[in-house]
């Protein structure tokens, strides 16, 4: 893979969070007790997540895409077995968002990409309950 | 006809006036492979690396009681380390060794092995992540990217393993 330009990137990793937001409000909506405190958890990190990802868009000078106001699911969420499988897909796609980060020339970049990375396999691993040989990857 | 041997090159070389400097302009083909280029040393620091955590993983699971080994999943985590340990091959392309060249010797198991317990494995898995970091920095984005992806795959496993 060739390398891919910073202002993309992470515009492909804040549409990604953007869409996360979104998917945590219904998945939350479906849960109770710790997954629901786990839900409303990893909707604030996301939230914060997104913040900073707007102040480094706009600090290269472009900017930030903008949320969508509604996300098409990728299936029905009804309860709380499909608000736990929705939380992992959301968090897959972070994931993937951020291995783009890590295809930049950027040092400072490339680890924030994988570290962001980190955090998104593990709460991925929390609401699969189990983990994958290679999160964002082909062939998971 | 092109069956003049090793021997008679030197003397057609000297007839034609060549030098062998004359006669390649790269890299001197009769010096020995060249140096392997940075990537492939990263890559295989990792590989012995990855192949450390397995030995790990097959110690502590030959060592713990089933009933651990069942409780944190370690079967499912070494069959993970494998695959990295597969991938992080599939990318190393290396030139066959020379004949006189002594084959490394192979990791013989004498005695017991010692016991691992599932903190030291959670710490080796933490350590792994944090090296693979390091090292993103230094290599072509597609390595920089499977190493991303090891590094939060070993997260995880720390994490199941109460990190």
């Amino acid at each position: 893979m060739a390398l891919v330009a910073p202002v993309s990137a992470l515009q492909d990793a804040l549409a990604a969070e953007n869409a996360a937001i979104f998917g945590y409000g219904v998945a939350g909506a479906h849960l109770t007790g710790t997954g629901q405190a786990a839900a409303e958890q990893d909707w604030t990190g996301h939230s914060e997540a997104r913040d900073q990802l707007v102040t480094m868009i706009a600090r290269l000078g472009a900017a930030p895409v903008a949320a969508r106001a509604f996300y098409q699911l990728p299936f029905a969420v009804h309860d709380a077995a499909s608000a736990r499988d929705l939380a992992a897909y959301l968090e897959d796609g972070v994931t993937r968002a951020y291995l783009g980060l890590v295809a930049v020339s950027d040092q400072q970049l490339r680890s924030f990409g994988a570290l962001a990375m980190q955090g998104s396999a593990e709460r991925a691993a929390f609401w699969r309950g189990s983990t994958q040989a290679f999160p964002g990857l082909q062939g998971s | 006809m092109l069956a003049a041997s090793a021997a008679a090159l030197p003397v057609l070389l000297a007839a034609s006036g060549c030098r062998s400097s004359d006669a390649f302009t790269g890299p001197d083909p009769l010096a020995g492979p060249p140096s392997p280029a940075p990537d492939v040393l990263t890559l295989q620091a990792v590989i012995t690396a990855e192949r450390a955590l397995i030995r790990l993983y097959q110690a502590a699971i030959g060592t713990s009681a089933r009933a651990t080994v069942r409780e944190h999943g370690l079967e499912a985590l070494l069959t993970q380390h494998q695959s990295h340990l597969t991938r992080l091959r599939s990318r190393l392309i290396l030139p066959a060794p020379a004949p006189s060249a002594s084959a490394s010797p192979a990791a013989t198991a004498s005695g017991t092995p010692a016991a691992v317990s599932i903190a030291q494995l959670r710490a080796a898995e933490g350590a792994s992540a944090a090296s693979l970091l390091r090292r993103l920095a230094t290599v072509q984005p597609a390595l920089a990217q499977l190493f991303a992806s090891i590094a939060a795959s070993d997260a995880t496993h720390a994490m199941v393993l109460g990190g």
